[in-house]
């Protein structure tokens, strides 16, 4: 899936009410190609050095949306021209026409080398033709790692920060099965869901990128600091914001349309109402690519966004046979076992763990459908508390359960 | 024990020098003290010698009203007390009476003849009343040590001061009736010796079987009373913390008289008694709040017992543990390792003893919602990882069984039973104390929870399938070298509460359900 695909030979899978509506809907209120306002960068907007060095520039003002670039390009031709027009007063805030004025551009050129940024312009080969579906596309990038156009075909995987212990075991099997059938995980960098799809997809050997919504030298969120350090290695570190541009929350929406631009479908794992995995989707929608959700109980505030997302027509994932399917790829018959989702493998019959267990172990594993306390499982297993407790730990040992918050649960296969 | 020659006439103050038995409370150990008086020639004044803390200063101020209340004579001349030893630091208003009799004697108003043979207690109001006074049963038990026939004390603190055997205690209402006493025309009305509560069910009102649900924190609980083992018990709001820690000196085996004695004696000197021998485990449970000395005993002037003490022989349950101040927590390593407290002031260390059963609680993060099916957690990740680490340290380290405790829902609650009477759970408990001590003769402990860590192996007596348990654990769970010796003796505990001899592989399984929680290294690793 290196090539670019159009919005118009692409099915689009969702069918919502948003859609329908047309004028109301959040698709009406950000536009789209469809509603013809459609607006391409001009041939050698920023070929020459000069123009490479004023776009840097502009791409420092905050004010200077990536639309706004876009609409003041289609007079100005020029990315040198845009940034005469911005010192001139047009557009952007009386700040960032002092800023840029304060700034020359190949001093600003040169403030790269020290974070080991590529930087790459729209029109230049290797800029990425897929974003250019997008309503606002940026005028560039900034890059860490190895070339965009090996890393693909391209699957984003996003998801809440705030993620269940199960939901990260989801993302990183389904990461791990996608870097099997040699696809790249895409995702945002964030904790939860987004770094347990690249953990995912790094220990299967993969390739991974990550979206940063601040410049590639931030690193954000701290924690994952040496996690996107390794991406930077395996894949390639992502920002169309200028290297040293802190993480600000209104920046993390914006990064979420390149996300969903640069992947051939966005799988999104779990997402309370309102989060933004909803406006990714959203995005996924707008330049059509196909949107896949791993569906989770009616009752667990993180299942609201995939499940609205499946109401809505995306497609149900139950697991990574079901992805890798969907996408038409296959996984070797020897990492076969990726595809299974074994928190429904059943005791008993022939398998090793099904011998391996204790008919106690076997009595609480049968009856532990859902994350229940010991006290709901003796009741279900009528056994005694002692001896759940006892099973519990022999299956907890095995990496078989896990203990949330008093309740046990069971753990996805291969995810220990 | 003189007063020099009794005058004849109430105003002739012919005799100059009076002398009283007093004691002052240094900790909870009572001291003899001379109370000594002279009326001397000079100004009308009261002048006192011989260290007196802040609360025995106050007692010039009401001293004089008082005598004079009582119908007595203050003389208006100098006074001179003085209190001997002089070396130590004398506090505590129990000195009221005391200095007004060595007055009185001094001025040749009471006779000296019951001076010696008594000690005196207690606070004096304006008017002549004698007040409740903390501390009685101390004051009592040193005067006793002293060879003294007997005790003057207020009425309302005669039931402890009778705790002391072979004691004459005297509860007077007044200055007027000590005075009475002493001249032989006062005797104290005949009280019924107080109703001795061996009953080790008196006084509770809750038990253990009013608990739906929680199977899981009921074993936890029985595990801890059985082992001697402190409990950390982590949940959201309303999962019913604070509900089950104060069951658990329900299910705590009876304390001894003599264990009794030593929390009366503590609860006398905090001035806490309210009757005569506390024989129910305490149970005390500090807001977050507290300072440090609050906690652990001390403060400026009068040295008080801190909580830890007033838990002694009993439990002491810390809610919200990771909003308590660090210092307090830090302190709390001494009396759990030693049980006791030592507070040091320039005037003297002060030892207060500390043995306790520590039940701590706290919510999993600060909204209190991580790991709950049903509502999101909504903590920012740095606030959770201080929150976690708050949580961590060398306190938690000598907590053996850790506990999460979810909050139930009501389908969750609907058709459980109420569970085990308190009592059962009690026989139980105390069956597996004595086991303890009998596995444990010879060693200075008394039960599973006080061997420390290396020795703990040793006393184990696993069998091979725990033993390869046990090394599994340490491989797949991540298990700390301190984890290794607490999984150790809760298996311990639960194989006595089985009536076990060895511990079996089920009995080192279920002991490693109450580990730790993941440290907070590990949960930021986890992403």
């Amino acid at each position: 899936m290196s090539e670019r695909s159009s919005g118009s030979s692409q099915e689009v899978r969702l069918r919502r009410p948003s859609d329908l509506r047309g004028e109301g809907g959040r698709r009406a209120r950000r536009g789209s190609r469809a509603d013809g306002s459609a607006l391409s960068w001009p041939e050698r907007f920023a070929e020459s050095e000069r123009d490479r060095s004023a776009l840097i520039v502009l791409l420092h003002l905050a004010s200077l949306t990536p639309r706004r670039l876009l609409e003041l390009a289609q007079e100005r031709r020029t990315a040198a021209h845009c940034l005469e027009a911005v010192l001139g007063g047009e557009t952007a805030s009386e700040s960032d026409r002092a800023l840029a004025g304060s700034v020359r551009p190949d001093e600003a050129r040169r403030a790269l080398e020290p974070s080991g940024a590529r930087f790459i312009a729209v029109g230049d080969p290797d800029y990425p033709p897929e974003l250019l579906d997008l309503f606002d596309p940026p005028a560039g990038l900034f890059v860490r790692g190895s070339p965009l156009q090996g890393l693909s075909p391209r699957v984003a995987m996003v998801g809440a920060r705030n993620c269940s212990p199960s939901g990260r075991d989801v993302a990183a099997t389904l990461a791990r099965a996608l870097a099997l059938a040699g696809a790249c995980v895409v995702s945002g960098g964030a904790r939860g869901i987004d770094a347990a799809a690249h953990r995912g997809a790094l220990r299967a050997g993969g390739r991974t990128i990550s979206v940063l919504g601040c410049g590639i030298d931030i690193l954000y969120p701290g924690q994952n600091r040496s996690l996107l350090r390794e991406i930077a290695g395996a894949g390639a570190i992502v920002s169309e914001y200028p290297p040293g541009t802190p993480a600000e929350p209104f920046r993390f929406p914006a990064r979420n349309r390149i996300v969903a631009a640069l992947c051939r479908a966005v799988v999104v794992v779990e997402g309370a109402r309102g989060s933004g995995s909803m406006i990714t989707a959203d995005h996924a929608l707008d330049v059509g690519r196909e949107v896949f959700a791993v569906p989770g109980a009616v009752s667990s505030p993180l299942a609201a966004v995939p499940l609205e997302l499946i109401r809505d027509g995306a497609t149900l994932v139950r697991g990574p046979a079901d992805l890798v399917g969907d996408l038409g790829w296959s996984v070797t018959t020897a990492d076969s076992d990726a595809l299974a989702m074994g928190a429904g493998a059943r005791p008993g019959g022939g398998s090793a763990f099904g011998r391996s267990l204790s008919a106690s172990e076997r009595a609480v594993w049968s009856a532990l459908t859902v994350a229940m306390a010991p006290d709901a499982l003796a009741g279900a297993a009528a056994m005694p508390l002692p001896e759940v407790m006892s099973a519990l730990v022999g299956l907890e040992l095995r990496g078989k359960v896990r203990q949330i918050g008093g309740r046990y649960e069971r753990r996805l296969e291969g995810s220990a | 024990m003189t007063a020099g020659s009794v005058g004849a006439g109430a105003y002739g103050f012919r005799t100059v020098y009076g002398r009283v038995f007093a004691v002052a409370v240094v900790g909870v150990q009572g001291r003899l003290i001379t109370v000594e008086a002279h009326v001397g020639r000079g100004l009308p004044a009261l002048t006192l010698a011989g260290l007196p803390g802040a609360a025995i200063q106050d007692a010039r101020e009401r001293v004089r009203p008082a005598v004079e209340s009582s119908g007595l004579t203050w003389p208006l001349r100098r006074v001179v007390v003085n209190l001997s030893p002089a070396g130590i630091r004398k506090e505590g208003p129990g000195f009221d009476l005391p200095i007004a009799l060595g007055v009185l004697a001094a001025s040749a108003q009471v006779p000296a003849t019951l001076l010696g043979s008594y000690a005196f207690a207690g606070e004096l109001s304006l008017k002549g009343e004698l007040v409740a006074t903390a501390g009685v049963l101390p004051m009592a038990m040193a005067a006793a040590a002293g060879g003294l026939k007997g005790v003057v004390v207020p009425e309302a603190n005669a039931a402890e001061a009778s705790l002391v055997e072979g004691l004459d205690v005297v509860p007077a209402p007044s200055l007027a009736a000590v005075a009475g006493f002493l001249r032989n025309s006062w005797s104290p009305p005949i009280h019924p010796a107080p109703p001795r509560q061996n009953d080790p069910t008196s006084g509770r009102e809750v038990d253990l079987s009013e608990v739906r649900g929680q199977g899981m924190a009921r074993r936890a609980l029985e595990i801890a009373a059985a082992g001697g083992h402190n409990l950390l018990m982590v949940g959201p709001p309303g999962a019913g913390k604070t509900m089950l820690a104060r069951r658990l000196p329900s299910i705590l085996p009876a304390m001894t008289r003599q264990e009794a004695l030593e929390v009366t004696r503590l609860h006398s000197v905090a001035g806490l008694l309210s009757g005569g021998l506390v024989d129910v485990r305490p149970f005390r449970s500090p807001h977050h709040s507290i300072s440090g000395p609050g906690l652990l005993g001390g403060g400026s002037g009068f040295l008080r017992p801190g909580e830890v003490s007033l838990a002694h022989h009993g439990v002491l349950f810390l809610d919200e543990l990771s909003e308590f101040r660090r210092d307090a927590l830090e302190g709390l390593r001494q009396p759990l390792e030693d049980g006791r407290v030592v507070v040091a002031r320039a005037s003297g260390t002060v030892e207060f003893p500390a043995r306790f059963a520590l039940v701590a609680a706290a919510n999993p993060c600060p909204c209190g919602y991580e790991g709950d099916p049903q509502r999101m957690c909504r903590c920012l990740p740095h606030r959770l990882l201080a929150h976690r680490q708050r949580l961590s340290g060398p306190l938690l380290d000598r907590i053996d069984i850790h506990l999460s405790v979810p909050r139930l829902s009501r389908t969750e609650l609907l058709g459980t039973e109420p569970g085990e009477p308190s009592e059962d759970v009690r026989a139980r408990v105390e069956e597996a104390r004595a086991r303890q001590r009998t596995s444990l003769s010879g060693t200075p402990w008394t039960c599973n929870a006080q061997m420390p860590g290396g020795l703990a192996r040793r006393h184990a007596r696993l069998s091979n399938a725990a033993e390869s348990v046990l090394s599994i654990a340490v491989e797949n769970l991540v298990l700390s070298g301190r984890g290794f010796d607490r999984a150790l003796k809760v298996a311990r505990t639960i194989a006595d509460l089985m009536g076990e001899e060895r511990i079996g592989e089920e009995h080192m399984r279920e002991a490693l359900g109450y580990r730790a929680e993941p440290s907070a290294e590990e949960m930021t690793q986890a992403g």
